[in-house]
């Protein structure tokens, strides 16, 4: 089953305000179904947070169609994407985007806050998500005291909290150091396998995205190629550095 | 490009941020002139009608000086802070300290030269309107306006004073302090660790309790208690402000449900309670203390009629001496007398000031003796005396006296080296004098035994003429002229007695009328009652600035803050409300907080008038001040939920 579909989204930036005109996206088109686990890669500039914030409905694109979970985003307003995106969509940021003024376990409990759920349930989907992602003991800490990865793994669960059908993550171990960005991605790994919720996340990482099953590239607002996951993660790895040495343009950490 | 162009070109972008600066400066420069010209206006300090003035209108001053310092540094703070972040980019760019020192002195020269400049000017502009005005509702308007040295002076040094130190902590803290480092400290996670519930509690246990205290210890306990339980609220407050909410969620996280649906507004209003505690603590108590000023100075001012005619029974009273060379009845009244304004009434009373010394007791012992036909007279009452006997008369309202039973007393007065006693047939207590000095208590005997005493006991004999015409209000001329001839033979009187203790012949030859009373009360009540008026403005006015500066001063951090909550999914109606919650605390509660004191002081200190209830026009003053009040700071809520909804949404 497929959850989310895009179809030719073109996002040109600057034409209203008529100064410099940049098209960040010509013509995209994609579809990822359920439970899958999919990076997309490519150059800086190439268009990928711009592809992702319009896939998630935080942006909106000049022209093209996508769907959510049979949702047309792109014909919605915007108060209710607000609402469509905190009951059907998870979103983890590269910069955390974590409120300083609440604890680890408020700030998880916030997209729940927001929808009025009741008190119990809250209490227990914390319990449950900060037991898988090992955050129990930093539940009354403030995010300024914690780790990065800890940080990181505070908002993967707060993106988890209404149980979405799809998350969205924006360079999710850009911030982190190797050791934490693995604690990370296993995290993904226990979304898509534990939880059957599909992940879609952009990453300059190669070791990141190695434990996805597909990867798209993307290079100049266009899709360049993609790979799919068939042996073992050493072997992805591999293919990914390869394919990105077709792609060009800069060389990635390994 | 050089470094010099730089900064040039920063600060033409951001003129806005200059702007605002200067014209909070030049504002204060202005309202200080404004109140100078009143302060120190030449008229206001000599007129002897306006007598305790310039003692009433030194609180206002000390008020606008606190209130000034407290302005001039925030506006300061406020402007400080967004530069810093520039001037933190400027030195990593290389700039030295001691560069950033002089670019610090020149702005703030220039601002603060410019301020004065425009200040004086728009003050001089304005206060003459505001003079005009406030001398015109009090019906003053014969006092001139007009400019002295002191009133730049002293608004100048003022300002220049405070604006230097502010500068100098600012400087202070430049050149000492790393700039960078302080730019990269998180203000969240430092309010973060200034949470105290407990402390919280303390404080709105304390200032509840000093409330209470207050109140039940007022109408028993002396001025110092007052001081001390006043002390106990203000502090109660302060704390009350900055920690009560870190309180209050502490108390909410016991009700999980309760606590989660206002998770954001709780903790977003711990966060700018600290933030802003100064400015909510000087809101409030600028409310507090504007309302119980005007609350009272109205219904002073609204009673001086009342006081003028309850103090007053007759429209002009004037005492004489009983010699040849004064003032005759004849010419008195051909005085009062006028064709438009005739004299009503017209009644003579005899007095007799006696002197005589204690024995064995230093001293004097002076007794006001009438007789009782006069009394009669005058009270239109049927009292009989016998022989040695006498009543104790008090010109009074009865419910301002109390019971004294000492009944049945008597009282000796020397005649010639013996001693003639006279028993106390009861007392009386009526209204039926003036306020004149020295006469306020009197014996009554009947007419043989006044005649036998003023014949042949140490003292002197005076008159008491008093005077009802048709309109009271009309007298001013007369009074006047009346005035001055008073003065003129009690100058000239015989000396009543050289001894200490005794009035002289001018305290106590004198004249008390309707008018005089009424345009005394009116006059200061009045001018007090604009000028607190004017300041109340000023400070409404400047702390809605500084409040709406300070809230907007913080605007990157609140749009980085619903940016984020707009990634996970909050809509723009739910930041509305959220917005709109959140100020209408950060404006309601100063108010709801000064009022609510306002109120209590107001309530305590009518005790002494029979309590608040009692006096409903108090009641009614409290309410419409406290209404206007209510109106101007709904206004500045409306006016910055719309400014802050359109910059964030
Ligand atoms: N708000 C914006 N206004 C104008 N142009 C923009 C805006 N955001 C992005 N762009 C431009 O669109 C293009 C794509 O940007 P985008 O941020 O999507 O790239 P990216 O692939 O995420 O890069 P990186 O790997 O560095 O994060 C870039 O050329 C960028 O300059
Ligand atoms: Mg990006």
């Amino acid at each position: 089953m497929v959850i989310l579909e895009a179809d030719k989204i073109v996002k040109i930036y600057g034409e209203t305000s008529g100064e410099s005109v940049t098209k960040a996206l010509s013509g995209i088109s994609l579809s990822v179904k359920q439970g899958e686990f999919v990076a997309i890669m490519g150059p800086s500039g190439s268009g990928k947070t711009t592809l992702l914030n319009i896939l998630s409905g935080i942006d909106k694109p000049t022209s093209g169609v996508m769907t959510i979970a049979g949702h047309a985003i792109n014909k919605m307003k915007r108060d209710e994407l607000a609402l469509f995106r905190r009951k059907q969509i998870g979103f983890v940021f590269q910069e955390f985007n974590l409120l300083d003024s609440l604890t680890v376990k408020e700030n998880i409990i916030l997209p729940m806050v927001l929808e009025k759920k009741s008190a119990a349930e809250m209490e227990e989907k914390v319990q449950t998500l900060a037991g898988l992602f090992e955050i129990e003991p930093i539940l009354q800490k403030y995010p300024y005291n914690i780790s990065g990865g800890q940080q990181q793994r505070t908002a993967v669960s707060r993106a988890l909290v209404n149980n979405p059908g799809i998350i969205f993550a924006d360079e999710p171990t850009g911030n982190l150091d190797s050791k934490s960005s693995t604690a990370i991605m296993e995290c993904f790994e226990k979304i898509v396998q534990e939880l059957k919720t599909t992940v879609l996340l952009v990453t300059h990482d190669v070791f990141a995205a190695s434990y996805c099953q597909k990867v798209i590239f993307i290079k100049d607002g266009h899709i360049h190629s993609y790979i799919v996951k068939k042996g073992s993660r050493k072997e992805f790895l591999n293919q990914i550095i390869d394919n990105l040495a077709v792609l060009g343009g800069r060389t990635y950490d390994i | 490009m050089t470094f010099k162009q730089i900064v040039w070109k920063m600060a033409k972008v951001q003129y806005k941020k200059y702007l605002i600066y200067f014209l909070c400066n030049s504002f204060a420069v202005m309202f200080f002139f404004m109140f100078s010209t009143v302060y120190f206006n030449e008229r206001i300090i000599e007129a002897k009608k306006l007598d305790g003035i310039q003692d009433a209108l030194a609180v206002p001053a000390v008020a606008l000086v606190v209130f000034t310092v407290f302005f001039i540094s925030y506006a300061h703070n406020v402007f400080m802070k967004r530069r810093k972040s520039e001037f933190g980019l400027f030195m990593t760019l290389g700039m030295s300290h001691r560069d950033i020192s002089k670019l610090l002195l020149l702005e703030n020269g220039v601002i603060g030269l410019c301020s004065i400049v425009t200040g004086i000017i728009g003050g001089a502009i304005f206060s003459r309107l505001f003079f005009l005005l406030l001398m015109k509702s009090v019906g003053l308007e014969e006092i001139p306006f007009h400019f002295n040295g002191s009133m730049f002076l002293y608004s100048i040094a003022t300002f220049a004073l405070v604006f230097l130190a502010a500068v100098g902590k600012s400087l202070f803290f430049t050149l000492k302090k790393d700039v960078i480092q302080s730019l990269r400290s998180n203000r969240t996670a430092e309010t973060i660790k200034l949470k105290s519930p407990l402390f919280g509690g303390f404080g709105l246990v304390m200032m509840f309790g000093s409330i209470l205290m207050l109140y039940f210890s007022f109408s028993k306990s002396n001025g110092g208690e007052l001081l001390l339980w006043t002390i106990g609220v203000l502090i109660g407050l302060y704390i009350s402000l900055n920690q009560s909410v870190s309180f209050l969620i502490e108390l909410a996280k016991k009700n999980k449900p309760f606590y989660y649906r206002r998770l954001l507004l709780l903790t977003s209003l711990d966060y700018k309670f600290k933030q802003l505690t100064s400015i909510l603590m000087l809101v409030t108590v600028m409310i507090m203390v504007t309302i119980i000023y005007t609350t009272l100075l109205l219904t002073i001012y609204q009673s001086s009629e009342k006081d003028a005619i309850e103090g007053n029974p007759y429209d002009i009273a004037i005492v004489q001496a009983k010699t040849k060379n004064n003032l005759s009845s004849e010419e008195i009244s051909s005085i009062i007398n006028k064709q438009d304004n005739p004299i009503k009434q017209h009644l003579k009373m005899p007095i007799f000031y006696s002197i005589q010394t204690l024995p064995g007791v230093e001293g004097y012992f002076t007794n006001v003796v009438i007789s009782v036909d006069d009394f009669n007279k005058l009270t239109s009452q049927q009292k009989q005396l016998q022989e040695r006997e006498y009543i104790n008369y008090i010109n009074e309202a009865p419910e301002y006296v109390g019971n004294s039973n000492d009944d049945h007393q008597e009282l000796a007065f020397n005649i010639g080296s013996k001693e003639r006693t006279y028993q106390q047939k009861g007392m009386i207590a009526v209204k039926s004098i003036n306020n004149l000095s020295y006469l306020h208590e009197f014996i009554i005997v009947n007419q043989a035994e006044f005649e036998l005493l003023k014949k042949n006991a140490d003292g002197f004999a005076a008159e008491i003429q008093l005077f009802n015409v048709a309109n009271w209000k009309n007298t001013a001329d007369v009074v006047e002229i009346l005035d001055k001839k008073v003065k003129h033979y009690s100058k000239t009187a015989p000396q009543i007695a050289d001894r200490a203790g005794i009035p002289s012949q001018q305290e106590f030859f004198q004249m008390a009328s309707k008018i005089d009373s009424y345009q005394y009360h009116k006059n200061s009540s009045g001018i007090l009652f604009c000028v607190i008026s004017f300041l109340s403005v000023i400070f409404f006015f400047g702390t809605f600035i500084l409040l709406y500066l300070n809230l907007f001063s913080e605007l990157d951090l609140e749009q980085a803050k619903y940016q984020k909550l707009y990634k996970i999914g909050i809509t723009a109606r739910e930041v509305k409300r959220f917005i709109s919650n959140e100020l209408a605390t950060l404006f309601f509660i100063p108010l709801v907080l000064g009022t609510t004191l306002a109120y209590l002081y107001v309530a305590i200190l009518a005790t002494d008038v029979g309590g608040i209830m009692k006096n409903p026009e108090i009641l009614l003053h409290f309410v419409i001040i406290a209404s206007g009040y209510l109106c101007i700071q709904a206004g500045y809520f409306f006016y910055a939920r719309r400014k802050m909804c359109t910059n964030i949404i």
